[in-house]
């Protein structure tokens, strides 16, 4: 309990410095980059709980990232709901998908299960293509979306959508570390290294893998509440195959061992993005020969190697 | 849905004719790009997740090749050798280094190199996309058979796919390299330890599914036009294929692509808005109900 | 700008402050340094991937417009300089590359050469922002016809799916009353274009024809690779002819595929998007007799004018010029008139111009374009239909459309929406 305390004064303090510094400084890109980074960094955490945690490399990720923010873009169109309950019915509605989904995949092992995973993601993202009357297809839920205030917050202001959003990250990151180090995460670690050895010492393992699933499926289907909130829209590639690679990419960047491996990743990974953006359009290339040097060259993520040499033989 | 068509095609005999002939053409369009994933797959326990773009590179390769010797042959053999030659490289130099890893290093191997083979085919042949033209051989009319129309370059396509189909097969099931193949595949020490080189088994294994993605995109070039990042909808289905006939199984993705093909053509009559659901729904019954797939040997 | 919520000036608006002090106090020098600030221009679009053709016919049209403003020395002195960043077809990237632009790299002024989706996306940046932006290449109708949608600082400079449908069905018409073509059916990819264009074709062709019948539709997906069952869905339903919002690569495709089954021998073939260099270029058999109507023809207007401007673009990027490039050529053209007739740069002042500006412009249906000020968006441009031929000028019997007809049906169109 007490490590779990030093982590919760750990993250308000983060969280703080990081409202602080961006207030002070004022820049509008840093504050972009900082929204960009929250949500890609929660949203690579999210899928590291399966693929680092639990030995499950799911290829269906971006299944709750688009569905979380179709869902929370849909429900604040409609003009009905406020702004919070709009972003628990959507994560409601994510978890009740990731159930479904799960139960359905964890019976499957290794490759089986990640292209079972990869063909409901297609299925979502076909469904948001052909579905135009409710999604408006290809072009995405168009007109913005509506930001009633709520409890005295206007995210009308781009500013306090990044306090929410900071708030958001930080607090997520907070409850997944919780999560991961309690009893039940330590199973999962179980689970992940010998699977037959967890069920033979009475754990139910399918169970704990479905949970992870569940958890996962609602911390990503938040990463993309956010996105939706920042780009006040929701797109289809949001399901796309292509980001659930990319969040792969980011866990391998940064460290599939260590908690905060993900978030360095996300942020080389936009990092690396957008300056060769600035100066190239053959991004593609770039990216392809890094990744290529760090799985093959380094053959596991910075903060994995970080960590190895710091730890006491 | 429209199931007056659907009931109006089964009870006609131009339309089952067409239909049939159509969705074999797919099918085995499929199954020439899948073959060489459930190949690949079956032996080496590997995802080949950039078959998509040495299917692309295929392509390319005999595009060039067509333009540079007007001979259409040329150009599929030319781009069915280079592709091959450039699987054996990719095994050689990157893939062989993640054998030993879990699936997520092989999957961002792959993963790396479809980034780099997009951008480098778009800065050696440009952005534009580029179509071949049908050859003067098969610019022929089409064949009228009892009604339905059969083209005469997709009668080629579907002999020279049953061809491959049958020579893999023989070499697979009949030939002393199949049956060190099929040894390996269940169990690659006792393989190395009987004084074969492996190394040398995995990237023959590896370059002859290369070769058979690049002779697939060379095969269908005359009628698919050729841009940069063409390969992810091929690849998408080829997976379908091989998840749906079970992986490693050639006798599986045949028969999974004839289905899928099938399912497509006749699709198209009855549920003209919903043929990619009926596909990826297919491939999630089978993976639920069998998820070894139809015809696989390994178990999931 | 209506940049608010940071709780204090930006540091370029302080920075604008302080050099306007400057040149109020009176010091040339300062105020000249000032004045000699290039005036920047940022353009997100699709430089990679499957339509990378897209943004690369955009960005070198543009930067022709650029290039003959700076060399003719600029509005006094200051130069326009053209920042294009890929935005690789995403919609966020899209949005997150036109805030950096505004924010990192001190873009004034929006050029948008996305896709739809990717347009939407920088529209509601833009909204927040305050930026004036021309969207360029977004031919979706709502964007700017939608009251919902629309905004204040962002303008279109590009053809609208809406008013290409009336065209098409009026000429489509024609001929099916003069051929007796009464069968009729679509082929268009599964998407918000493929549908939109698909349908309202087929409303303003019975409009204009009442006898005709849509006796099916087949729907292959964008970049689908094989169009085998569509082509033979087509046969099995014998419509005498056929209407097809494929573009690029996917038509090449369809029609290599088409021709195999001798499909273009049974129906007539109304294929929108067939008159396009790229397209007409890579079609090695090229049936006769498709009708097409005009993505960028260099001898439709048959004009000098025009015949000139597509030479000097194939001159300078040794390719035909494309859709795209016309529309981001009159973007840029209207921007730099703006920027000439009023001496700013400032967004609302350019805005306040652009509105119902007229210029002169090759791709003019009667040497003139208009950005219509009620919602934004260009009308008087040129669009026609005709009939392929194999070789070059690869269309003849280009029949201009008839801009008092596209008006009123469209604000007839627009009243049913409720959107007028």
């Amino acid at each position: 309990m007490r490590a779990t305390s030093r982590e919760a004064l750990l993250a308000l303090l983060a969280c703080a410095v990081t409202l602080l510094l961006a207030a002070a400084l004022g820049s509008k890109p840093l504050i972009d980059t900082l929204m960009r980074l929250a949500i890609f960094g929660l949203y690579a955490v999210s899928l590291n709980i399966l693929v680092g945690y639990t030995g499950l490399v799911s290829f269906g990720h971006a299944m709750f990232f688009g569905f979380g923010a179709y869902a929370f873009g849909l429900l604040m169109q409609t003009g009905m709901t406020s702004l919070p309950a709009a972003a628990l019915a959507s994560l409601a509605l994510s978890a009740v998908l990731a159930l479904v989904v799960g139960a359905l995949c964890i019976r499957l092992a290794d490759i089986y299960f990640s292209f079972l995973t990869l063909a409901f993601q297609m299925l979502l993202h076909a469904v948001i293509l052909s579905w135009v009357g409710l999604t408006g297809g290809d072009q995405g839920l168009q007109g913005g979306i509506p930001r009633p205030r709520f409890l005295g917050i206007n995210l009308a202001d781009p500013w306090q959508v990044f306090v929410v959003t900071m708030v958001a990250f930080f607090a997520s990151l907070l409850a997944i570390r919780t999560i991961l180090q309690s009893p039940f995460g330590y199973a999962l670690r179980m689970v992940r290294d010998n699977a037959p050895r967890a069920a033979a010492l009475g754990l139910p393992v399918q169970r704990y893998k479905l949970a992870a699933f569940v958890i996962a499926g609602l911390f990503g289907a938040l990463a993309g509440i956010l996105m939706a909130l920042y780009v006040s829209g929701a797109y289809p590639n949001f399901a796309f195959w292509t980001l659930s690679g990319e969040g792969m990419f980011m866990i391998m960047l940064g460290g599939i061992g260590v908690f905060l491996g993900p978030v360095l990743g996300a942020a080389i990974f936009l990092l690396l993005n957008d300056t060769v953006t600035r100066f190239t359009e053959y991004n593609g290339m770039v990216m392809g020969v890094v990744l290529l040097v760090v799985v093959l060259g380094l053959r596991q993520g910075l903060l994995d190697v970080v960590m190895a040499r710091l730890r006491p033989r | 849905m429209n199931l007056d068509a659907f009931a109006g095609c089964l009870s006609s005999a131009s339309c089952l004719i067409t239909q049939t002939s159509a969705g074999l053409i797919i099918g085995m369009l499929l199954f020439l790009v899948a073959c060489g994933v459930t190949l690949i797959f079956g032996v080496l326990g590997v995802i080949n997740f950039a078959h998509g773009a040495f299917y692309m590179l295929g392509a390319y390769l005999a595009l060039t090749a067509y333009q540079l010797t007007d001979s259409y042959l040329a150009a599929v053999l030319c781009a069915a050798a280079g592709v091959g030659l450039f699987g054996v490289a990719f095994d050689r130099l990157f893939m062989s280094r993640v054998y030993n890893s879990n699936v997520l290093m092989q999957l961002l191997v792959c993963y790396a190199f479809v980034l780099i083979l997009d951008d480098a085919v778009k800065m050696i042949w440009g952005a534009e996309f580029q179509s071949m033209g049908m050859p003067a051989a098969f610019a022929l009319r089409p064949l009228h058979v009892l009604g339905g129309l059969v083209p005469p370059f997709y009668v080629f396509l579907v002999a020279v796919t049953i061809a491959i189909a049958i020579a893999l097969g023989g070499l697979i099931e009949r030939t002393l390299f199949g049956k060190i193949v099929r040894a390996a595949a269940v169990n690659r020490q006792m393989v190395s330890a009987l004084g074969i080189n492996t190394s040398l088994l995995y990237a023959s294994v590896f370059g002859l599914g290369a070769l058979l993605a690049g002779a697939a995109g060379a095969l269908a070039a005359p009628v698919r036009s050729a841009t940069p990042g063409m390969g992810v909808s091929i690849l998408i289905e080829s997976f379908i294929v091989t998840v749906i006939g079970g992986m490693g199984s050639i006798a599986g993705a045949f028969t999974a692509a004839v289905l899928l093909g099938l399912v497509r053509s006749f699709g198209s009559i009855g549920f003209p808005l919903f043929t990619d659901g009926l596909m990826f729904g297919l491939m999630v019954i089978v993976l639920l109900i069998r998820p070894q797939g139809l015809f696989a040997r390994r178990s999931a | 700008m209506a940049h608010s919520g940071f709780g204090r000036p930006g540091r370029r608006s302080v920075l604008r402050a302080g050099l306007a002090t400057g040149a109020t106090l009176a010091l040339p020098f300062v105020a000249r340094g000032a004045s000699k600030q290039p005036i920047r221009i940022g353009q997100p679009s699709i430089l990679s991937g499957r339509i990378a053709q897209l943004g690369i016919s955009s960005r070198n049209a543009a930067q022709m417009v650029v290039d003959a403003f700076n060399a003719a020395g600029g509005l006094d002195g200051r130069t326009i300089e053209l920042i294009s960043r890929d935005s690789k077809g995403k919609p966020d990237e899209a949005a997150r590359v036109v805030r950096e632009l505004i924010n990192n790299d001190g873009c004034q002024i929006i050029l948008d050469s996305e896709a739809s989706s990717g347009a939407f996306a920088v529209q509601e940046v833009v909204r927040e922002t305050g930026t004036l932006c021309i969207h360029a290449d977004s031919e979706t109708t709502s964007l700017t016809a939608d009251p919902k949608i629309r905004a204040a600082n962002a303008f279109r400079c590009a053809r609208q799916v809406l008013h290409d449908s009336i065209v098409g069905g009026s000429y489509a018409a024609g001929i099916a009353k003069a051929q007796g073509l009464k069968r009729w059916m679509t082929c268009s990819p599964d998407y918000v274009y493929g549908r939109d264009s698909s349908s309202e074709f087929l409303d303003y062709l019975k409009l204009f024809e009442p006898s005709v019948e849509a006796v099916g539709a087949t729907w292959p997906k964008l970049f689908a690779p094989d169009y085998t069952e569509n082509v033979t869905r087509i046969l099995e339903t014998k419509p005498q002819a056929l209407y097809s919002a494929l573009y690029s690569g996917d038509l090449v495709s369809f029609i290599d595929q088409g021709n195999l089954y001798g499909l273009f021998d049974q129906v007539k073939f109304f294929a929108i998007n067939m008159a396009d260099y790229t397209t007409l270029h890579a079609v090695k058999k090229l049936p006769a007799g498709i009708y097409s109507c005009n993505r960028y023809l260099s001898t439709f207007p048959a004009t000098k004018a025009n015949a000139e401007w597509s030479a000097a673009y194939d001159k300078r990027y040794s390719v035909l010029p494309l859709n795209w490039a016309w529309q981001n050529a009159l973007a840029m053209q209207f921007l730099v008139e703006a920027i000439r007739k009023t001496g700013s740069d400032d967004g609302k002042v350019l805005a306040g111009a652009l509105r119902g500006m007229t210029v002169e412009s090759p791709f003019g249906a009667k040497g003139t374009v208009t950005m219509r000020a009620e919602d934004q968006t260009i009308v008087d441009y040129a669009i026609g239909w005709g009939v392929t031929i194999p070789q070059a000028p690869f269309v003849e019997g280009m029949e201009p459309a008839d801009w008092t007809v596209i008006t009123a049906r469209e604000t007839e169109w627009k009243k049913q929406k409720g959107w007028a």
